[in-house]
């Protein structure tokens, strides 16, 4: 009898605790404004001015709502402030549900606002509860983030669900701010971040397309990485995910462009590091490999493989060098962290050089070793087109 | 609050103290007289003379006056006319020459005249009552103190068919009958052996039921069978109409959701359950067989399980553990999720779910609820509504109150699939009382869904959890392969294993003769064929 008395007083402190709770932590789905991406730019008046992106689910095109007129899928509003809280305290007040961040997959820096240096919305974006560590950092190449947010998209139903999707497949360059924050914090490294612009197409129609990197130097801006530097980059960085590379092999004629293309199937950077007469040196060896998807020129890809993968060798690594000694000469900006390398391999010498990193990076002597390896020719070894002898 | 629960402890006590259950007990430990008319006059008064008593008088072929009294349905005619009547009526000239004392006449009526399968003699009006409810034909005569109880039963009763709780798709399609004797023979027809033994008693002052407990001797744990008799023994009720009575008054656990005792109405299933070492307790009047002592993991296996492949049945076991916690806990999770941390629903999954509650005016607990209820309510009115308009039921449930739900804005569509999906789900679990408490306490883990989110559900299930540890049935931990942990036992609750690896019999119930089979019968390519 005890037992069940146990059983009874327990039930009843759970009922009790059910329904005896006044205002409880309960949001409803449709009690919540989805911020799906923000943006915050520099205003005239050196105000904060933060722009978000909100679904509305009304918007959606579900089965049910079939054959209604269409409505925008998402509210873009924007309010300036102090902070970046002032300014979310501006736009909670007009709307009527309740801004909850735990969806932003997306931060855009406007340009001029990077340019200027954002520690402090940084401090903010880490420090809210609410916000997710996980939301891409994009940084908007040549425009503010208020353009970006207001542009709209026609392959997905909610824009900032397009530019998600255009960073998560990894197409171009993806970090997320998390990492953004860390290169930040570190001595050794820099940080970048993709850099978002819209293309207007012949149609008229508004794209977006994710084709530079953004290089900081500390929090602020410091230019952009695009075409072969950008490829070097993720080389680099080993993401290679889908990349191609295209050669000269021979020069042009007339039935032939003289070009092979591969697709690589692996990437192995190494960074080495040595302190000579207290002075660091960088080595980076590259290791890739690929398989040939095309090939206009006159040869015979049974019989020149080692040529091929020699010249390939040589145009990587004329483009990493390049690549390298473009952020030591231009953006004076450790983006490959160099510096962190350093800090593994020689922690000691690390601590005396560590401060001055930034002013010692550009005059670090680099050294480029790349090896490449064709695993695979595809299916025939002439070109296909070639009249067989 | 305290007092008020002991107040009503208390009342609950005194009930019994206040008249005796068994008062219409018949004041008949008394013997039968020798006088033929009295013994007569006193069963008539006995049973009110009710109009289905049947007394026929005549005078034996010997002068004899003699009498046979029987219950009209419950009885033969047949039998009574061609095997009691006839040859007493017509008894032969040597045997009145014969037949000098009453002695005499009861003995040849008895030994030679009678030609029926089983007598008994009787010499008390109290086992003249029982003998005449259970369908024998007694015959008295003048000067007898004793009466010839002659089997002579027959009545009318559904036939072997295929159980309705519980189909196969390959199996026996036998099911037990409202007869405990014909169930008692389907279950010795499985378990030809000796040690196959049937502890009888009757349980019910008025409705006095048979309650066999049949188990394997040697196999099962002779001090569970003393417990369960010791159980039964105890019960002192007026009446038994289903084993769902006795499971009451004989489990360990009155205030608990969960079954501590398996009922069956397959004799295949109980038939391998007892010869596991378990023990079944058959009652006559029910089809459903009690089987005890069970863990909770019982209830998840089909009768099938043994009788299709190994990893088909090992495939569908899981599915069944899956699908009976999608059933407890499916609407509480979604609850919590969309109410709590919409943070863990991708994002478009989201916006979609959103735009659907779009216009719904109630809180999403309270949906939920709405339509858990309506759902429990067309599935009551499925089971007792007459079969005629079935069809109705079938039409105002589906689409009235599914899609014109959803129409009206009173309910998401995705709810809808969610209880949906969860009503399906409560229904692959093969034993329906487990799927029972799944009912219960979906609802109870709802509410704490809807005060505490996702915390609410986990500190339910811990709560559930301890409870669970802590039950027992008759002895045996409730998740017993598992906490306990018997390793042993483990081939037989998460995976099937093959035939020829069930060496032994789960340990937890049989205690003594645990080695069902030879180890080493893996079937192999015969020898011969090799050395050709």
């Amino acid at each position: 009898m005890t037992l069940s008395r146990i059983l009874y007083g327990c039930l009843t402190l759970i009922a009790c605790l059910g329904l005896l709770t006044g205002c409880w932590d309960r949001k409803e789905m449709d009690d919540l404004a989805l911020v799906m991406a923000s943006g915050l730019d520099l205003a005239d008046d050196n105000q904060i001015e933060a722009t978000l992106q909100i679904a509305l689910p009304t918007g959606i095109p579900s089965s049910l709502q079939s054959g209604g007129k269409a409505t925008k899928p998402v509210l873009v509003i924007s309010a300036k402030g102090k902070d970046g809280l002032d300014a979310l305290g501006k736009l909670q007040q007009q709307l009527s549900r309740r801004i909850n961040l735990g969806h932003r997959g997306i931060v855009v820096v406007g340009e001029k606002y990077a340019r200027h240096g954002f520690d402090q919305i940084l401090d903010t974006l880490m420090r809210s509860p609410e916000s997710r560590y996980n939301s891409y950092m994009l940084t908007a190449y040549g425009t503010t983030a208020k353009k970006i947010l207001n542009a709209s998209y026609q392959m997905e139903i909610i824009p900032a669900i397009g530019i998600n999707k255009l960073q998560y497949e990894d197409f171009s360059l993806s970090v997320k701010m998390d990492k953004f924050v860390d290169a930040l914090a570190s001595f050794g490294k820099s940080p970048v971040s993709g850099a978002i612009r819209i293309i207007k197409q012949s149609s008229g129609e508004q794209t977006f397309i994710i084709d530079k990197a953004a290089v900081y130097q500390r929090n602020k801006l410091v230019g952009f990485l695009s075409g072969t530097d950008l490829k070097a980059y993720r080389l680099m960085t080993g993401n290679i995910d889908g990349m191609r590379l295209t050669t000269q092999m021979e020069p042009p004629q007339n039935q032939y462009h003289g070009t092979i293309t591969i697709h690589l199937m692996k990437a192995k950077p190494k960074i080495r590091t040595r302190i000579k007469n207290g002075k660091p040196e960088v080595s980076v060896s590259f290791k890739a490999a690929g398989r040939i998807i095309s090939n206009d020129t006159s040869l015979d890809m049974s019989k020149v493989i080692p040529l091929v993968e020699k010249k390939f060798s040589e145009d990587i690594k004329k483009e990493i060098a390049s690549t390298i000694s473009h952020t030591q000469k231009k953006f004076k900006s450790d983006i490959f962290s160099f510096g962190n390398q350093i800090h593994i391999e020689h922690p000691y010498a690390w601590k005396t050089i560590k401060d001055h990193w930034i002013e010692l990076y550009p005059k670090v002597p680099v050294q480029v070793k790349t090896e490449f390896r064709i695993e695979r020719v595809g299916r025939t070894q002439a070109p296909a087109h070639q009249q067989k002898k | 609050m305290n007092k008020l629960f002991q107040l009503f402890v208390r009342k609950y006590q005194e009930i019994p103290q206040q008249g005796e259950p068994a008062s219409d007990k018949p004041e008949q430990a008394e013997l039968l007289s020798c006088c033929l008319q009295e013994n007569i006059d006193r069963i008539k008064s006995l049973t009110g003379n009710s109009s289905d008593f049947i007394v026929r008088m005549f005078q034996g072929a010997n002068g004899l006056s003699m009498a046979i009294v029987y219950i009209n349905d419950l009885t033969d005619t047949a039998v009574i006319n061609d095997s009691i009547i006839k040859p007493i009526l017509s008894g032969t000239e040597a045997d009145t020459a014969e037949q000098g004392s009453l002695t005499d006449s009861f003995k040849v009526t008895n030994d030679m005249l009678l030609t029926v399968g089983a007598t008994n003699t009787v010499n008390k009006i109290n086992d003249f009552v029982s003998a005449l409810y259970n369908g024998n034909t007694v015959i008295l005569a003048e000067g007898w103190d004793h009466a010839i109880s002659a089997s002579t039963s027959k009545w009318q009763m559904r036939g072997v068919e295929e159980p309705s709780s519980q189909s196969v798709v390959r199996g026996p399609k036998d099911g037990f009958t409202e007869n405990i004797s014909t169930n008692v023979a389907l279950l010795r027809r499985r378990i030809k052996s000796p040690n196959l033994w049937k502890i009888d008693r009757k349980i019910g002052l008025v409705t006095q039921t048979d309650v066999s407990v049949l188990y394997l001797k040697g196999t099962a744990d002779d001090s569970v069978v003393k417990e369960v008799l010791k159980r039964l023994d105890r019960i002192d009720t007026d009446s038994i109409l289903d084993s769902g009575y006795i499971e009451e008054f004989i489990q360990d656990q009155t205030f608990t959701p969960f079954p501590t005792i398996i009922n069956s109405e397959r004799p295949d299933s109980v038939a391998a359950a007892i010869l596991e070492g378990q023990i079944a307790v058959l009652v006559d009047g029910t089809p459903f067989v009690l089987v005890l002592p069970i863990t909770f993991f019982k209830f998840f296996t089909a009768s099938e399980d043994y009788y299709q492949r190994f990893d088909i049945s090992t495939f569908l076991r899981i599915l069944r553990f899956c699908a009976f916690t999608i059933s407890m806990i499916l609407p509480s999770l979604y609850i919590a999720i969309t109410t709590f941390h919409q943070e863990m629903i991708p994002s478009t999954l989201l916006v979609s779910l959103a735009a659907q509650r779009e216009g719904i005016p109630f809180p999403a607990f309270f949906e939920a609820l709405l339509m858990e209820i309506t759902f429990e309510v067309l599935r009551e009115a499925g089971v007792r509504m007459p079969r005629a308009i079935g069809s109705a039921i079938s039409i105002v449930g589906a689409l009235v109150l599914g899609q014109a739900a959803v129409e009206a804005g009173l309910v998401s569509a995705a709810m809808v699939i969610v209880v949906a999906f969860t009503a399906i789900s409560s229904f692959v679990v093969p034993m329906f009382n487990i799927a029972i408490s799944a009912r219960l306490l979906r609802f109870a883990l709802m509410l704490l869904a809807a005060s505490l989110g996702l915390f609410g559900i986990m500190s339910g299930l811990f709560f559930l959890l301890i409870h669970m540890a802590a039950l027992r049935s008759f002895g045996i931990p409730y998740l017993a392969p598992i906490a306990p942990f018997v390793p042993n036992n483990m081939k037989d609750i998460f995976v099937r294993v093959p035939w020829w690896m069930m060496v032994t019999r789960p340990r937890l119930f049989a205690k003594q003769n645990y080695i069902r089979q030879k180890v080493n019968l893996r079937p192999e390519p015969s020898d011969t064929e090799e050395e050709k």
